[in-house]
């Protein structure tokens, strides 16, 4: 059992306790909400600003500067934009590769993890460390090299090279996260189940996978959020307008000298909803408490 | 439950998986299988806004293109101008690069890529289809570039449709309400700002975290500057002294500037774009920027306002627009040709100075709006006088950020002029250094 | 099962008790080749690049260790680091901190005693900053922060006109502004890592100590943090790597000025790669950062090794 201190109670309160610490418990609750709401709400401000200027139109947002209420409701700059660019594609664009990257990080940190974590393959701390270097290259310096290689092996300009990249430099964070959890996982549990005669793959399958979910469930949305919102690395690898992606797409309201305010926050507000769907679905996941008998 | 909905997800995921994959396939690598001429598509990228002038014009050229070639599928992509400013090199470098394309002028685009051979010489072309008798001796600068990739002087890499420069932009009811004439002088001009400043009106609109503070140098700087400078200054023909005038003029101006209140403390840290909305919600009576304002002028102030040449200059920013460049590994050289030369006639030059912009070659005449009509003369006075004196960060790689970086010191008061010159002539000298010696 | 004295080396423990199948590398296969394409190649490219004089087209030029001779001269780089250190609270403590305390109370104390849709809605309001794309921030941002944008109409509003200033414009109030843009993008993220985390906390735990009268804080310091330790680490670890490496919302808020009172060690790097075309020099830049940055994993990944040893030896 890991340490647990526990507090010896003045036996003398406790007859009292339970009808004191009721109430007290019942006024903290609910100064504890206001609080968290209360900061909620100042989170989410600047999101309240984009609302506010989405659909304006142009000279109502050139003339009554960003803090006014629009003076009506505009959608045309949206419209435009969202045929010109044709908008649907690149949602779709991002949703694969996003949804692919995802999956399949998830599925090679597993992997990864597995071996590093569960299996302790000698030198772990280092290959974990290389994996993590991933993370730590600045995307500058990954541009050049990938590049040519996309071009050797045809893949440049193809959403198959983003999907690559990012599934590599995504598994290196979830590989990290999951080596470290699996780290602390329950001896009991893998011995038991050698002993009954599982093999790795089995193991893995039946005692790992479904004790790691929550932590497989945040892997999913991150790494779902992290590729959705990349810009450079799809800036430099998609050239044809039909395989570019969201944020690519939002960078054509500006230009070098001018840019469209009002549309790019109304571009950036819906790209945020497949986002933000992704999360709300999967994040079901996470508010299901641990399965019981866990340790048991 | 839990298992068949991720099973079901997953088994979806992958699913779309294999046929975005059967997609890609197909799309990655727009094969063109046709030779220079006798080319059945012609893959063209530009970058500038649907709304814009020279996009209205460049449409209605294409559609021209397709009458005069049938059978030929013009296939057209607007493009980011992040994408193609920072990419070009790369993108031009592989095989799903365009025919034709819209690109920057100068020694860092398109004389850097044309350095490395990855432009295609047009100089026969130029010649042949009259293109050097339509543009005038300075605005050939930005279409030429020798082997260094210097412009001016060597072989054609790019054609531009139309000008910019550097102008006042002003509020002329403002003016009205304050009793102002438009100066013609920079004595003029001050006292023009010190009515305002005495109204409590910051006369002069401005952005330190972008272009326009170090345009403003720039301008000072010209007023006090002849030809030779400029060639100085852009092509590198002897050392630029930043102790000396018409450099160290400017900065001390400046400054001046600043401290009369003419410039705004404040506006250190503000974006052009928030500069201009400035002057379309009437906040500030003036700004000193460019004709590319104009059409955004033109949709959203709900004022009246013109624009008058930087008083008593006679060389002032501004250059070509963007060129078209063919690049060396386009399957239809002689159709990209054909469509430039469109793109010089007439009746497609109408259109720019029609639609807000500012054409190379158009004829006077035929341009409706008053104003547009400004703004093109404007042009054309400043151009015929060999007056075009390009960009303050034109000459070295990377000039921009110390300019910004040198004037946000300016304007917010942290540096005296003396440091600031100080700290924007040594980059300048290692820049110019570097370029001579490769 | 003779429990002979295994020397501390964990990977040989228990060579009797492992289960079949092949060996764990095997694992490690999928993961590892894909890697070494992706990463491997172009960090050992980087490396290369940094001996040379390259503008990104044509061929480079080899000219040894110019480049970094002339990084270790570079003030501008090394000054920027300072506000690497800045990043790092901003990126780091706060939110590891906050994080951790927010997500215990919605775990918690709201996830408990409310219906579970509250804490859902408040860690998603949590999170949101961290789905908006940087660009859009920074234009939302630079609303708020100018000189007449919101913050200070708020505070002429309510009376406090001396406190109106130039945020993002005075080079002494232009980092502490940047900072406190970086918490709020980046809370988020520990918020939503510690609520998983805290999925794997046995419920029995926290029963008993309530029943032995432990109150909440002492719930918290006794159980939920020596239990989520993990999570602690990695949060702590990538946000730093982070901070060291940010660039982005830097550049969309004040392009590193003004007159580098922002910058950062990234924005450096990018600068010379893409605006300068010196991708040698950028080159140089990026192997010394992230030298730097891989420095600052091992100490971290050897703490957390050593303190999840200690744990097993309970």
């Amino acid at each position: 059992m890991s340490a647990v201190t526990t507090v010896p109670a003045a036996p003398t309160v406790q007859p009292v306790k339970p009808v004191r610490s009721r109430h007290r418990r019942g006024a903290a609750r609910w100064v504890v909400l206001a609080v968290v709401v209360l900061g909620a709400l100042a989170m989410l401000i600047p999101f309240g600003f984009m609302l506010l200027n989405a659909f304006k139109s142009p000279s109502d947002y050139s003339s009554n500067g960003s803090l006014s209420w629009p003076t009506g409701f505009y959608t045309e700059g949206l419209k435009n934009y969202w045929n010109t660019v044709n908008f649907p594609l690149k949602v779709w664009n991002s949703i694969l590769i996003s949804g692919t990257v995802a999956v399949a990080a998830v599925l090679i940190s597993l992997l990864n993890a597995y071996a590093l974590g569960i299996g302790r393959v000698r030198g772990r701390l280092w290959i974990v460390g290389a994996f993590l270097l991933a993370n730590m290259l600045p995307q500058e310096s990954l541009i050049y090299p990938l590049y040519y290689m996309a071009k050797q092996v045809g893949l440049y300009n193809s959403r198959l090279s983003v999907i690559i990249i990012f599934t590599v430099i995504q598994s290196a964070f979830g590989t990290y996260l999951l080596a470290s959890v699996l780290g602390t996982f329950p001896k009991a549990l893998l011995e038991a189940a050698a002993l009954d005669g599982a093999g790795k793959w089995t193991i893995l399958r039946r005692v790992v996978y479904p004790n790691v979910r929550p932590t497989l469930a945040v892997l999913l949305i991150f790494f779902f959020i992290w590729t959705w919102n990349e810009f450079f690395i799809p800036l430099v690898m998609l050239i044809d307008n039909n395989v570019q992606t969201v944020p690519v797409a939002l960078a054509s309201l500006q230009g070098d000298r001018l840019m469209d305010a009002p549309t790019t926050n109304a571009g950036a507000l819906i790209s945020l909803i497949p986002a933000v769907l992704f999360f709300l679905i999967f994040q079901r996941t996470l508010t299901r408490g641990i399965t019981a008998g866990a340790v048991k | 439950m839990r298992v068949y909905r991720k099973l079901i997800a997953t088994t979806a995921v992958l699913a779309a998986v294999t046929l975005g994959l059967a997609a890609c396939g197909s799309d990655s690598g727009g094969d063109e299988t046709s030779q220079a001429s006798g080319a059945k598509t012609l893959k063209l990228w530009h970058y500038e806004g649907p709304d814009s002038a020279m996009a209205i014009a460049w449409t209605k050229a294409i559609e021209i293109f397709k009458t005069e070639h049938p059978g030929v599928t013009v296939n057209f992509e607007q493009k980011q101008f992040e994408q193609i400013q920072k990419n070009a090199g790369m993108i031009l470098n592989s095989d799903q690069g365009p025919d034709v394309m819209e690109y920057n002028k100068g020694n860092a685009t398109a004389g850097l890529l044309s350095s490395q051979g990855l432009l295609t010489d047009l100089t026969a072309d130029a010649t042949k289809r009259g293109w050097d008798k339509k543009l005038s001796p300075s605005l050939q600068t930005t279409a030429k570039y020798d082997e260094r990739g210097v412009m001016g002087s060597g072989k054609w890499y790019g054609v531009p449709n139309y000008g910019e420069y550097v102008t006042v932009y002003y509020n002329k009811d403002l003016f009205d309400k304050y009793k102002l004439a438009v100066p013609t002088t920079l004595d003029e001009f001050t006292k023009v700002m010190d009515t305002f400043v005495a109204k409590g009106v910051t006369p002069l609109g401005m952005s330190g975290a972008e272009y326009p503070a170090g345009q403003l140098y720039y301008e000072l700087a010209l007023s006090k500057a002849d030809r030779s400078f400029v060639d100085n200054y852009q092509l590198y023909k002897a050392p630029v002294d930043f102790k000396a005038d018409p450099l160290k003029y400017a900065a001390d101006t400046f400054s001046a500037w600043v401290k009369k209140g003419y410039v705004s403390k404040e506006s250190s840290s503000l974006k052009a774009e928030d500069m201009g909305v400035k002057f379309i919600s009437g906040k500030v009576p003036m700004i000193v920027s460019g004709s590319w304002w104009y059409g955004r002028f033109q949709a959203d102030a709900k004022f009246n306002w013109d624009s008058f040449l930087f008083p008593g200059n006679k060389l002032n920013a501004g250059s070509s627009g963007n060129i078209w460049v063919v690049p060396k590994n386009s399957k239809a050289k002689d159709l990209a040709a054909d469509f430039i030369d469109i793109t010089m006639r007439p009746e497609i030059q109408n259109l720019i100075g029609n639609n807000g912009g500012v054409p190379v070659a158009a004829d006077a005449a035929q341009i409706t709006d008053p104003k547009n009509k400004k703004l093109i003369e404007d042009f054309n006075t400043v151009n015929s006088g060999d007056g075009l004196a390009f960009y303050p960060d034109w000459p070295v790689p990377g000039y921009y950020d110390v300019l910004v970086s040198g004037f946000q010191g300016l304007i917010n008061g942290s540096k005296t002029p003396e440091q600031v010159l100080a700290a924007i002539s040594k980059p300048y000298q290692e820049g110019v250094d570097e370029i001579k010696n490769s | 099962m003779a429990e002979t004295l295994t020397p501390t080396d964990l990977s040989v423990r228990r060579p009797d008790r492992r289960p079949k199948g092949g060996a764990y590398w095997l694992y490690l296969v999928p993961g590892g080749a894909l890697f070494t394409l992706i990463i491997g190649v172009p960090f050992v490219a980087t490396i290369y690049l940094s001996f040379t004089k390259w503008s990104g087209v044509g061929d480079p030029r080899w000219i040894g260790l110019k480049n970094y001779t002339r990084l270790l001269h570079d003030d501008i780089f090394w000054m920027s680091f300072r506000n690497t250190l800045a990043m790092i609270v901003a990126m780091v403590i706060v939110p590891t901190l906050l994080g951790l305390l927010l997500a215990a109370v919605l775990f918690d104390s709201i996830g408990r005693k409310f219906p579970p849709q509250a804490s859902t809605a408040l860690r998603a309001a949590y999170y949101l900053p961290q789905v908006l794309p940087v660009v859009v921030a920074g234009i939302v941002w630079g609303w708020i922060l100018q000189p007449d944008g919101a913050l200070n109409a708020f505070l002429r509003a309510i009376g406090l006109d001396s406190l109106a200033h130039d945020w993002l414009g005075d080079p002494k109030t232009a980092m502490p502004t940047v900072m406190l843009v970086m918490i709020w993008v980046q809370i988020g993220y520990p918020v939503v890592v510690f609520m998983a985390a805290l999925q794997r906390v046995d419920p029995e735990l926290y029963e008993a100590a309530e029943l032995d009268g432990a109150g909440w804080f002492r719930r918290f310091r006794a159980i939920t943090i020596p239990q989520i330790r993990p999570e602690t680490f990695v949060v702590a670890l990538t946000c730093t790597i982070a901070a060291m490496k940010v660039f982005g919302p830097i550049f969309a808020l004040t392009r590193g000025g003004p007159d580098n009172a922002t910058n950062v060690p990234s924005y450096f790097s990018y600068y010379n790669f893409f605006q300068k075309l010196n991708v040698g020099y950028g080159s140089a830049v990026s192997t010394v950062l992230t030298l730097l940055i891989i420095l600052v994993s091992i100490v971290f990944i050897r703490v957390q090794n050593a303190s999840q040893k200690r744990d097993e030896e309970i």
